[in-house]
């Protein structure tokens, strides 16, 4: 897995204010992963902003809303690699 | 470890805001190196003259104009949240930092937090 | 391949309420898995309306998720502290018995291991701690 430098933590859905402040503050070496109603962008097309920064999504929270398919462009994770990403990052942003 | 403490929220309609401000001022009593970003509709926390009596709050003017004194480093607002919402020089408290590129503060600082 | 990273030790922060919110959920089964890896967990604190996981007079229906309880149970096994930031409790209504006695308050309601303290625990978690990782309501 390729280090990360802030590993962002969205858990607001894709229309909060807080989704495009967050996508705003993504910088290359960056990852996201998101959690709770963050996973409806899974079904929101138009694909993913910036294809440099690798996009997880908490499987559990996507399973629970129906949305157990990840788009091609997103790595579905269990908790266990979430915690694992928090450790890899130097940094981490809960929004 | 520096830390910046986000506010994104309007003031009064939550204590989000109050509860950020808490934050910043507990880690300067620690000696930590902390500043505010304020952004989107938190840029509101900054427009002078609120009278908050009517609505039987505290107006929070004077714990943010006193911010430095119990050792916050700097107050950012976000450049565009200001336009958006009719802040400029002339209506807002003294001591603020213009950011035009909020967004790098966030990659300036060793930890960055909201308060909810 | 398996990443290695070294291990960690974290502090969480839950600023959302159960029921309100996912936080507690998210937040426990994030702790259950980092304890799991082999991370340390220097301490949970509750923060804003985070604090109402610390009540002891939350009753669910039976056949929801106690989400006081369960992290009460999960504090305990792993002896792992929890705090309720005494600011955020008091005005919320989340009391210890000195704090029912000192504002004659006609109950106490904090849960068990969950103890009061003020905000300096957060500033020492974030301190002492590798990670500081937040749970707020989503949205």
């Amino acid at each position: 897995m390729m280090p990360i430098n802030t590993l962002h933590i969205l858990n607001k859905a894709p229309d909060h204010s807080r989704t495009a402040q967050c996508k705003h503050a993504l910088r290359p070496g960056d990852a996201l992963l998101l959690t709770e109603n963050a996973v409806l962008a899974l079904s929101v097309a138009g694909g993913h902003d910036d294809p440099a920064i690798p996009v997880y999504a908490l499987e559990p929270d996507a399973v629970a809303r129906g949305l157990g398919q990840s788009g091609t462009e997103t790595t579905l994770v269990d908790f266990s690699a979430m915690v694992d990403l928090t450790a890899q990052a130097q940094n981490v942003i809960s929004w | 470890m520096s830390t910046l403490i986000v506010i994104d929220q309007s003031p009064y309609g939550t204590w989000a805001g109050r509860e950020a401000l808490d934050m910043a001022f507990s880690l300067a009593a620690f000696d930590q190196s902390v500043s505010l970003l304020f952004t989107g509709a938190g840029v509101n926390w900054l427009r002078k003259a609120q009278t908050a009596s009517e609505i039987e709050q505290k107006s929070v003017e004077k714990n943010i104009s006193a911010a430095p004194i119990f050792g916050v480093k700097a107050i950012y607002a976000d450049a565009k949240a200001c336009v958006q919402y009719g802040l400029g020089l002339d209506n807002m408290l003294a001591g603020v930092a213009m950011a035009e590129n909020s967004t790098e503060l966030l990659h300036e600082h060793t930890h960055t937090a909201f308060a909810g | 391949m398996a990443a290695t990273s070294s291990l960690q030790n974290y502090t969480l922060v839950i600023t959302g309420a159960p029921y309100s919110s996912q936080a507690p959920q998210t937040a426990l089964l994030f702790a259950r898995a980092a304890i799991a890896a082999g991370h340390t967990l220097d301490r949970v604190f509750l923060y804003g309306d985070g604090v109402h996981l610390a009540s002891s007079l939350s009753a669910p229906p039976s056949d929801e998720t106690h989400w006081a309880n369960e992290w009460a149970r999960f504090l305990k096994g792993n002896s792992v502290p929890g705090v309720a930031c005494i600011a955020s409790a008091l005005r919320r209504g989340l009391v210890n018995e000195s704090e029912k006695k000192r504002y004659e308050l006609p109950a106490s309601n904090l849960l068990e291991p969950f103890i009061i303290a003020g905000l300096g625990e957060w500033v020492e978690g974030t301190m002492a701690s590798s990670r500081v990782i937040y749970f707020h309501a989503g949205g």
